[in-house]
C-alpha cells in the first residue's frame, strides 16, 4: 500500500518536472522576441506622432465641404481589425481582446478582419464574417498592413461600412497591458491637435492628398499596432510561463515532501513488524 | 542663419532628426526644396531622390517612395514607408 502510493508520488513529480522544463523554455524564449517586439515598437511611435498631425492638417484644410473621412456617420455597420495573438498559454491576453470587442460590438453590425492565429480561429468558431484574414502577427510586413488598409477604405468609401475600428493590445509594461480600440475611418477627432496650420498649401490638393496618403497612414497605423500587440502577446506569455514555472516548483516542494513522508511511514512499519515478531 | 527642423519619419524608424539648411525632393508636381520661413506646406511624394543640406553643409541623398512631405512653422516631416540613405555621399 505504501509501496504504490510512493510509486505514483515519484511518477507526478517527474510529470510535473517535465512541464516545469517546457514553462521555463516558453517563458525563454519569449523574453528574447520580447527584447526584439520592444525595440519594433519604439521604433514605430514617432512616426504615429509626427503622421497624425500631418494627416489633421490636411484633413482640416478643406473648410468649405468637409472629407467623409472625417464626418462621423450613423454606425450600423462597423468593421473590427482585430490583432490577437498567434498562440495561445499567455495568460488572459487573447480573451481579453475578444471580450472587449463582443462588449463594444452589441450595438451594431459587425464583421472582422482578424490578424493572429488565435483570432482567426475565434470568429470562424463564432461566425462571425471575416472580410480578409492574416495568419500571422509576427514579422507581419508594412506593405501586408497597407494592403488591409487599402481594402478598408474602398469598402469604406464604397458605404460598406460606417466606422473601421482597430482593436489591439497596447503595451505599458511587461506586467500590464491594454486593450485599445482606436477609431481609424472616421478620423479619431481624439487625434485633432488643438492647432492646425490654418493657411497651408496643398500639392496637387489637399483632398487628393489626403486620398492618397490615407493608405499609406492607416497601413503605418495598423503596423505599429501590430508591433505593439506582439509585444503585449510576448510579455504577456513571458509573466504567464513565469508563474506556471514557479507553481510547478512549489507543487514538485509539495510532493517531494509527501513522498518523503510515505517513505518514512513505510520504513516504521516495517520496523514495528520487526519487532513485534522478535518479540514472539 | 535660419534653419529648418527637419524629421524623417517611416513606421519602422527614424530616419533623421536633426536642423538642417534645406531639403530638396521629388514631388508628384516635380522638385521641390524646402528653405527655412517657408508657407505651410504639403505635397504628395513620388518615387525619386531625397537631398538633405545639413546644418553644416554636407549634404546627404537617399531613395524615397511615395509618401508625404509637411511643412508647418519650418518644422519639415518627410513621412514615407520607403527611405533609404544613399551609401555614397556627394
Amino acid at each position: 500500500m505504501a509501496g504504490a502510493s510512493m510509486k505514483d508520488i515519484k511518477l507526478r513529480i517527474r510529470s510535473v518536472e517535465s512541464t516545469m522544463q517546457i514553462t521555463k523554455a516558453m517563458q525563454l524564449v519569449a523574453s528574447s522576441k520580447l527584447r526584439g517586439a520592444r525595440a519594433r515598437m519604439e521604433a514605430s511611435r514617432p512616426y504615429m506622432k509626427v503622421s497624425r498631425r500631418a494627416v489633421w492638417d490636411i484633413a482640416s484644410h478643406n473648410t468649405g465641404a468637409q472629407s467623409h473621412y472625417v464626418v462621423p456617420r450613423e454606425i450600423k455597420h462597423r468593421c473590427y481589425i482585430v490583432i490577437a495573438g498567434d498562440r495561445g498559454l499567455a495568460g488572459s491576453y487573447n480573451a481579453n481582446m475578444f471580450k472587449r470587442i463582443e462588449w463594444d460590438s452589441r450595438d451594431a453590425n459587425c464583421c472582422v478582419i482578424p490578424i493572429g492565429r488565435k483570432a482567426r480561429e475565434y470568429y470562424a468558431r463564432k461566425n462571425v464574417p471575416i472580410i480578409t484574414e492574416v495568419e500571422k502577427v509576427e514579422g507581419l510586413s508594412l506593405d501586408a498592413c497597407c494592403d488591409i488598409a487599402q481594402k478598408v477604405i474602398d469598402s469604406y468609401d464604397a458605404g460598406e461600412y460606417d466606422e473601421i475600428v482597430l482593436a489591439y493590445t497596447s503595451f505599458v509594461s511587461v506586467l500590464t497591458q491594454k486593450t485599445k480600440l482606436k477609431p481609424l475611418l472616421p478620423l479619431d477627432a481624439h487625434d485633432a491637435p488643438e492647432h492646425t496650420s490654418k493657411q497651408m498649401l496643398c500639392e496637387p490638393d489637399a483632398d487628393t492628398l489626403l486620398k492618397g496618403f490615407l493608405p499609406q497612414y492607416l497601413g503605418g497605423l495598423i503596423y505599429a499596432a501590430a508591433c505593439d500587440s506582439f509585444a503585449s502577446e510576448q510579455a504577456a506569455r513571458r509573466v504567464a510561463m513565469d508563474s506556471a514555472t514557479k507553481n510547478a516548483g512549489e507543487m514538485i516542494e509539495d510532493l517531494t515532501l509527501r513522498y518523503n513522508r510515505a517513505r518514512q511511514s513505510s520504513i516504521t512499519q516495517e520496523l514495528t513488524e520487526i519487532v513485534a515478531g522478535a518479540e514472539h | 542663419m535660419a534653419l529648418i527642423h527637419l524629421t524623417i519619419v517611416t513606421p519602422e524608424g527614424k530616419f533623421y532628426e536633426d536642423d538642417a539648411q534645406r531639403v530638396m525632393v521629388r514631388t508628384t508636381g516635380g522638385d521641390v526644396a524646402i528653405l527655412p520661413q517657408h508657407i505651410d506646406y504639403a505635397a504628395a511624394l513620388g518615387a525619386g531622390e531625397a537631398r538633405v543640406t545639413e546644418a553644416d553643409g554636407s549634404v546627404r541623398l537617399a531613395e524615397v517612395d511615395g509618401g508625404l512631405i509637411h511643412v508647418a512653422s519650418d518644422q519639415v516631416q518627410v513621412i514615407t514607408n520607403r527611405f533609404k540613405w544613399k551609401a555614397h555621399q556627394a
